[in-house]
């Protein structure tokens, strides 16, 4: 019976399921498969978190600072797991830097991969250097300047493109990426309080900012920084002869097809299961749900369970997920992960 | 027939030349008929700005298009095409020359205020009407009316007097819109006044009409009222006028 929890990935739900396993008694091995600990938001150069405002990389930095502070976590980077064998209570697992780790539980904290937006040729990703994407704007922000690559210019307009690389069969990704709306519309505030003048327009479906998220992102967007919001599913960005881009489309509401200039493109992008899901899913003997998200076996009595006992998952790896929730579910699985092998413990005893 | 289904094409965006001969052919009438694109080009930014500033409109960029005021609206249950909910989009956007087309049935909003009731985000859909409306008489879109006259002649005795003659305003209404002093119903109004024969009351009105009486110490009110609303709206015109809105404006 071994005491010793093995958390696969250190971003937020990761470092908070090795927080908590060791806060709670237990002896956890990390293993991250980059340089870096902190997951998507310090790999992907995130700027400010939502929804509380913060700087990722203090965010992220505290969450790191307290697993590398933390008692009893063995911490290893640009490592990966190549081989688990045993069970629930007796897990052996092989690590690509040869080590060997003896553990009685396994947390999948292994997150997502964002869209590739290459795979919507149409929307100009890849062919224009001034279509860009979420990420990219995350990146502008946290350096203090929004531009256009192509020649440094501040854009008078901005478009953000929601839904790509979600609900969309075409692709099949038929899942909502649950967070981008938020996140666009928190990056078109960031992004007017860089550049007052410059007009944001926000092409959607629906938006989908539930919850809280509401009144503190969409409405203080719209009511506070005049984004505007414009309800057509952009079906091609071209380039018009002044270099300028133009989104077309059709105005549902205007029921009229647009072509609109604007100075850049941004794609809010979803979030993919991670690209190494089917690895994960063999190493690990773990199931894929129809989306290729880790799947659990059932939903109301081990909300983080997988299709394998022992080995749980948190996050992005079950599916599109916040931030806030992939800490809350790290930390709810840890609490499993501890409790399932106490009573294994006092079943043995 | 050059165009089948023209029904469903709107009427300005064909284009037919009466005369037009194009390499020593003769392609007149509908033989040269073109239909222009339907697509929207571009967005004038700054219009819902100029919009907000005038009474009424200060809320129309939090509409989010639920569709509550229109499903509300006295006058859309009565006239489909009024339909507030579009408009404010329209405004929003900037989309000015669609505006245009429904010039003459944006100010028939009765101002019942359902829709201002109604709206979860406090758009204030009535008071977006009058703006609206008040932008169109400003920059000219709506032309001299019999009504626009009454209106005039009406304030202009206001102004003047500090209270209003109905039988001056009545004649000098009739008067500026080119009509006879003595049409049927007013002729109907005086058969009816002599039969009952209000003596006193006509005595009044005849004096009235002669005498033009103003309110009591009305002094220069109407030429400080007058130049007050001069103000107003000069400022309001330099606030339409400023340039781009920063945020938070």
């Amino acid at each position: 019976m071994q005491n010793t929890i093995l958390v696969v990935g250190a971003g937020p739900a990761g470092l908070a399921a090795a927080a908590s396993a060791a806060s709670g008694g237990a002896k956890v091995v990390l293993v991250e498969k980059a340089a870096k600990l902190g997951g998507t938001p310090i790999l992907s150069g995130y700027a400010k978190l939502v929804p509380s405002g913060e700087w990722a990389r203090d965010a992220m930095g505290r969450m790191v600072k307290r697993v590398e502070d933390a008692k009893g976590i063995t911490v290893y980077k640009d490592t990966k797991v190549t081989k688990l064998t045993g069970e629930v209570g007796n897990f052996t697992a092989t690590l690509s830097n040869g080590t060997s780790v003896a553990c009685g539980s396994v947390i999948l904290a292994t997150g997502f991969t964002h869209f590739d937006s290459i795979n919507k040729p149409e929307w100009g990703f890849g062919s224009f250097e001034d279509v860009v994407t979420t990420t990219q704007v995350e990146q502008m922000v946290a350096a203090g300047k929004i531009a256009c690559p192509s020649d440094g210019r501040v854009p008078e307009r901005v478009a953000i493109l929601l839904c790509v690389g979600s609900r969309d069969r075409q692709i099949g990704r038929e899942w909502c990426s649950k967070i981008c709306c938020t996140v666009s519309t928190n990056l078109a505030m960031e992004i007017k309080e860089l550049s007052p003048t410059t007009d944001v327009f926000i092409y959607y479906m629906d938006i989908r900012t539930f919850g809280l998220y509401e009144d503190r992102f969409y409405w203080k967007s719209q009511e506070e920084f005049k984004t505007k919001f414009v309800k057509a599913r952009i079906a091609e960005v071209t380039r018009a002869p002044d270099g300028r881009l133009l989104v077309k489309g059709e105005d549902t509401l205007v029921k009229r097809p647009i072509v609109i200039p604007m100075d850049l493109v941004v794609h809010a992008i979803g979030m993919d299961p991670n690209e190494d899901n089917p690895e994960i899913a063999r190493v690990f003997g773990v199931g894929l749900e129809k989306h290729g998200f880790i799947d659990r076996a059932e939903h109301y009595t081990n909300t983080c369970g997988t299709t394998r006992r022992g080995i749980y998952a948190v996050g992005a790896a079950l599916g599109p997920e916040t931030i806030d929730d992939s800490i809350s579910q790290g930390t709810a699985a840890a609490m499993r992960a501890l409790a399932d092998m106490n009573a294994l413990v006092q079943k043995t005893a | 027939m050059a165009i089948h289904e023209k029904s469903l094409i709107d009427p300005a965006r064909l284009q037919t030349s009466d005369n037009l001969v194009l390499d020593g052919v003769d392609v007149s009438g509908h033989w040269n008929t073109m239909v222009l694109p339907r697509y929207l080009t571009d967005y004038d930014t700054d219009f819902a700005r100029q919009i907000r500033t005038f009474s009424g409109g200060e809320n129309v960029h939090r509409c989010w298009q639920c569709g509550s005021c229109t499903n509300s609206c006295t006058v859309y249950a009565q006239n489909t095409d009024f339909n507030p909910r579009y408009w404010i989009y329209l405004t929003n956007l900037g989309l000015k020359s669609e505006i245009l087309k429904d010039k003459d049935i944006i100010w028939t909003c009765v101002s019942c205020n359902r829709c201002t009731n109604i709206c979860p985000k406090d758009v204030k859909p009535e008071g977006v009407m009058k703006a609206l409306a008040h932008w169109l008489e400003e920059e000219g879109h709506t032309p001299e009316t019999r009504s626009s006259i009454f209106d005039d002649e009406f304030l202009g005795q206001v102004y003047a007097t500090g209270r209003i003659e109905d039988t001056r305003v009545l004649v000098n209404f009739l008067r500026k819109t080119n009509q006879s002093l003595t049409p049927p119903w007013l002729i109907e109004v005086g058969k009816r006044m002599m039969k009952y024969l209000p003596v006193s009351f006509l005595i009044h009105m005849g004096l009235h009409l002669i005498f033009k009486p103003r309110t009591k110490s009305w002094g220069r009110t109407g030429d400080v009222l007058r130049e007050y609303v001069r103000e107003q709206k000069e400022i309001a015109r330099k606030a339409r006028a400023m340039p781009k809105e920063a945020v938070h404006v």
